[in-house]
C-alpha cells in the first residue's frame, strides 16, 4: 500500500514538472503556425493580378502609395488617371 | 560523284542519330499523361499522379501550401471506422474470452494449501515502479480509449457538456502522465531485464501451458514464460506507444504530416492490443490466481505458492539465504 502511495505521489510530481516542461515547449496553434511569422511579399499584390499592365514596363508619371486599409481590405481598384503599370509594384 | 553521294548520305544519316538522339532525353522528361498546368487539368488526374496537391505560398509556413493530401483521407478513415473496429475486437474479445475462462477453470488455487510461511518476492522499490506504470497505464489507457470510442459510447449518455469537460480532463492527464509512464517502462526494463531472458525452462513450460489447465506446475525461475512475454510487451509497446506519442506531442519536431498520420495508426494499434494483453495481466494477477495480489500487493508470497508456480527460483533462494531464513518468516514479513 505504501509502495502504491509513493507510486502516486511520484506521478504527480512528475506530472507537474511535466506541466511545465510542456509549458516552456509547446505553443498555441495560432502563436506557433499563424501570423506571428506572415509577411506581405511586396513585389506581388492581388492588384498585379487583376490589371493588365504590360510586364517589364515602366509607370508613366506618379504612382500612388497605398494606405494601410488598402492593403488589409485587398483594394482592386485604381485610382482615377494613375498608370496601370502601378499595380505591378505595389 | 558516286563518292560524293556516299558522303552525303552518310552525312545525312549521322546527322539523323544525332537528332535523334537529343531528342530522346527531352521527350523522357515530357509528363506521361499529365500537365500540371494544364488549364483543363482535372483534379482527380492529378491526385492520380501526385500524392498531393501543392501549391506556393509566401507565409513563412510551407506547411499551408499543401492543398490536398489524399493519404489524409485513408487516415481519417482508419482512425474513424479501422482503429474502433481493431480496438473492439481485441478489447471486448480479450474481456470475452477471459469471462468464458474464468466460468469455465474459475481460480487456480494454491493445492497444497498455504504454509503460513511467506518469502519476499518484489522489493519495495519494485513495487514502487510497478504501481506508476499501471497506475499511469490504467489512466492512459482510459483516456485514450475515450479518443477512440468515447463519442460513440460515452456523449450519447452523459452529454456534450460533460463530455467535453471530461474530454478536455482526459487529455490533459494523457499528456501529462506520459512522462511517469515512460520512466517506469525504462525502470521496468532495467529493473527486470536479468530475469526476461527465454531459456529452455520456458520452452517446456509453454509446452505444458503454464499449468492453467489441469493440476500442472511445470518448473519455471522468479519469472515464467507467460511473465517474460508480459515483460517483453510492456517494454516494447511502452516503447512504441512512447515514442509515437510524443511525435505527437510535439507536432512538427522532424514531422510532417504523413509522419504523423503514420505516428497516429501506430499508437492507436500498439495502445489497443497493449490494453488486450494487460485485461490478461490483470486478470491472472487478482481473480485468476490465488495468492499472485500479494506478491505485488505486499511483496510477499506464500512458500507453497512459490514452490508450485516457481519452484526453480524457491531452489535459487533457499540456497543464496537458507531454508531457515524462510522459516523465520512465518510471521507477517515487513514487506516496506
Amino acid at each position: 500500500m505504501r509502495a502504491f502511495l509513493l507510486a502516486c505521489l511520484a506521478i504527480l510530481v512528475i506530472g507537474v514538472g511535466g506541466y511545465f516542461f510542456l509549458g516552456s515547449m509547446q505553443e498555441s496553434s495560432g502563436a506557433a503556425f499563424a501570423t506571428d511569422g506572415a509577411r506581405i511579399n511586396p513585389d506581388w499584390a492581388w492588384r498585379s493580378v487583376s490589371t493588365q499592365a504590360g510586364a517589364g514596363e515602366t509607370p508613366q508619371g506618379e504612382c500612388d502609395t497605398r494606405k494601410a486599409w488598402q492593403w488589409i481590405f485587398v483594394d482592386f481598384a485604381r485610382p482615377e488617371g494613375e498608370s496601370a503599370l502601378c499595380s505591378i509594384s505595389q | 560523284m558516286a563518292v560524293c553521294t556516299r558522303v552525303r548520305l552518310v552525312l545525312i544519316a549521322v546527322a539523323l542519330l544525332v537528332f535523334a538522339a537529343a531528342a530522346a532525353p527531352v521527350a523522357a522528361q515530357q509528363p506521361s499523361s499529365v500537365d500540371p498546368n494544364a488549364a483543363a487539368v482535372q483534379e482527380q488526374q492529378l491526385l492520380e499522379q501526385l500524392n498531393r496537391i501543392q501549391g506556393l505560398g509566401t507565409i513563412p509556413d510551407t506547411k499551408s501550401y499543401v492543398i490536398e493530401q489524399p493519404m489524409g483521407r485513408v487516415w481519417r478513415g482508419f482512425h474513424e471506422v479501422w482503429l474502433p473496429w481493431i480496438g473492439g475486437i481485441a478489447v471486448l474479445g480479450m474481456l470475452a474470452v477471459l469471462i468464458i475462462f474464468y466460468l469455465w477453470r474459475g481460480m487456480v488455487r494454491i493445492e497444497s494449501g498455504r504454509s503460513g510461511i511467506n518469502i519476499v518476492r518484489f522489493s519495495a522499490f519494485e513495487r514502487f515502479v510497478h504501481w506508476m506504470t499501471a497506475t499511469c497505464f490504467i489512466i492512459l489507457a482510459l483516456s485514450g480509449l475515450n479518443i477512440t470510442f468515447g463519442k460513440h459510447v460515452l456523449l450519447p449518455l452523459i452529454g456534450p457538456s460533460a463530455f467535453s469537460s471530461w474530454s478536455l480532463a482526459a487529455k490533459y492527464a494523457h499528456s501529462l502522465l506520459s512522462f511517469a509512464f515512460t520512466l517506469g517502462v525504462v525502470l521496468i526494463f532495467l529493473m527486470w531485464l536479468s530475469g526476461n531472458i527465454l531459456n529452455r525452462v520456458d520452452i517446456q513450460w509453454l509446452k505444458r501451458g503454464g499449468g492453467m489447465v489441469g493440476h500442472d506446475h511445470p518448473p519455471a525461475y522468479r519469472f515464467n514464460a507467460g511473465q517474460k512475454m508480459i515483460y517483453w510487451i510492456v517494454v516494447l509497446g511502452g516503447a512504441a506507444v512512447a515514442v509515437t506519442g510524443y511525435l505527437l506531442m510535439f507536432p512538427f519536431y522532424g514531422t510532417n504530416i504523413a509522419d504523423m498520420q503514420i505516428a497516429q495508426g501506430v499508437h492507436g494499434v500498439v495502445a489497443v492490443l497493449f490494453i488486450a494483453v494487460m485485461l490478461a495481466h490483470i486478470y491472472i494477477g487478482t481473480i485468476g490466481m490465488e495468492g499472485a495480489f500479494e506478491a505485488m500487493g505486499e511483496g510477499t508470497v506464500d512458500l507453497n505458492w512459490a514452490k508450485e508456480h516457481h519452484s526453480l527460483w524457491v531452489e535459487q533462494e533457499q540456497a543464496r539465504t537458507g531454508a531457515a531464513t524462510m522459516q523465520g518468516q512465518r510471521s507477517a514479513m515487513p514487506a516496506e
